[in-house]
């Protein structure tokens, strides 16, 4: 009788590329939760205990970077400008384009199973997260 | 009592496109939408097609929607559905004839499974069987009750949107095989499960749970393959 534990081994299995997907949308699903944590909780450190309305609380977990948070009731937003608030920003931003184009492409290979078709898909879905990654970068830097 | 049936009616060499007929039957109520369905095959309509084969829910071959629910008609009462039934084919597969389709799509997603026991290994010393622990026999128990039906497949978006997807069905015939201490063949399934048809299409919807007439927990066994194609895990 068969008795050891069996594991087949990396090299046998191989990580196709849906696969590494399936789990970068997981762990980048975790992520956006730990960033949004940290997002409210450096608005509290930095003096956001009062006068925070549900649309500000949203802004600092989601955007937390000055351009964002000017408008906002907390006293000091300076702090914000920091680098490591915009590398914060930066990681949360790249975090959510990879998570969110792999979900679209992964929702329209539903629909679309023809090889070429899902090489449009990608191609399209590549080229509007290529334009739009250093839009937003830009924006976090130097907004 | 009186039983109101309305059936999906398409005859390929007439009809350009189905339509409903409704027929009125006497039937009890712990009759079986089944028996309604012989009934108006036998005395109304003879026309009427439609597969069933053993009438005790072991063949699943009369798989079919009954009030918009994917269920086996030999297993659904009239007194859990009520005495307006509304009777269409399964969605997702084409039609042949009134409540039968073209199950083909279905069963060649199934053969990418490799639907068998794969071990090249020489047999045991004593030459009898490969011996397999109470444990290790209850680990893959759930699977291997599926009787092939396609209620989940074709209970599935993923499924009507592209039949190129594997399908739950399929999927849980793997789960079948590569959980089973005795089969080698784990490594070629999971690459055929890791393909962008495979695996990635379920996007746990649950449908294919809610519709499985042999209650296979089909949305577990599913992630439970994720796992192996993560981990390796097939214990
Ligand atoms: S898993 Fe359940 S619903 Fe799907 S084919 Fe097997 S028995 Fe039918
Ligand atoms: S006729 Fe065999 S399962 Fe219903």
């Amino acid at each position: 009788m068969q008795t050891k534990a069996r594991t087949l081994p990396l090299s046998k299995r191989g990580m196709s590329f849906e696969t590494v997907m399936w789990l970068f949308t997981r762990l980048t699903a975790l992520a956006m939760y730990g960033f949004i944590f940290i997002g409210i909780v450096g608005a509290f450190v930095m003096g956001a205990q009062n006068d925070m309305s549900f649309v500000e609380v949203l802004r600092w977990a989601l955007m937390p970077n000055t351009g964002h948070v000017t408008y906002t009731n907390v006293p000091e937003i300076s702090p914000y400008a920091s680098m490591f608030w915009k590398s914060v920003a930066s990681l949360f931003f790249l975090t959510a384009a990879g998570h969110g184009v792999h979900g679209v492409v992964v929702i329209l290979d539903d629909y679309f199973a023809k090889p070429s078709q899902r090489k449009w898909i990608r191609f399209w879905n590549i080229s509007i997260v290529a334009v739009i990654i250093p839009i937003g970068i830009y924006v976090i830097w130097m907004g | 009592m009186e039983v109101t049936i309305k059936i999906f009616r398409y005859n390929p060499e007439k009809d350009k496109r189905g339509h409903y007929e409704t027929y009125k039957v006497e039937a009890h109520e712990n009759d079986r939408v089944l028996d309604v369905l012989e009934l108006v095959k036998g005395h109304k309509d003879g026309t009427l097609s439609f597969r069933r084969s053993c009438a005790h829910g072991v063949c699943g071959s009369d798989a079919m929607r009954i009030n918009g629910r994917n269920m086996l008609a030999c297993k659904t009462l009239i007194r859990d559905v009520g005495a307006n039934i509304t009777v269409e084919p399964i969605m997702g597969l084409k039609v042949a004839k009134d409540l039968i389709v073209d199950m083909n799509p279905f069963f060649d997603n199934y053969k990418k499974m490799l639907p068998y026991l794969i071990n090249d290994n020489p047999l045991p010393a004593d030459g009898k069987e490969r011996l397999q622990s109470p444990e290790q026999r209850a680990r893959f128990d759930e699977s291997t009750k599926c009787i092939l039906c396609a209620a989940c497949t074709t209970s599935c978006p993923s499924f009507w949107a592209s039949d190129e997807y594997y399908g739950p069905a399929a999927l849980v015939t793997a789960h079948r095989f590569i959980f089973d201490s005795r089969d080698e063949g784990a490594e070629q399934r999971l690459h055929v499960l890791s393909e962008t048809n495979g695996t990635a299409r379920c996007h746990t919807a649950y449908n294919c749970t809610e519709a499985c007439p042999r209650d296979i927990q089909i949305t577990k066994a599913i992630g439970e393959l994720k796992m192996a194609m993560v981990t390796g895990k097939i214990d």
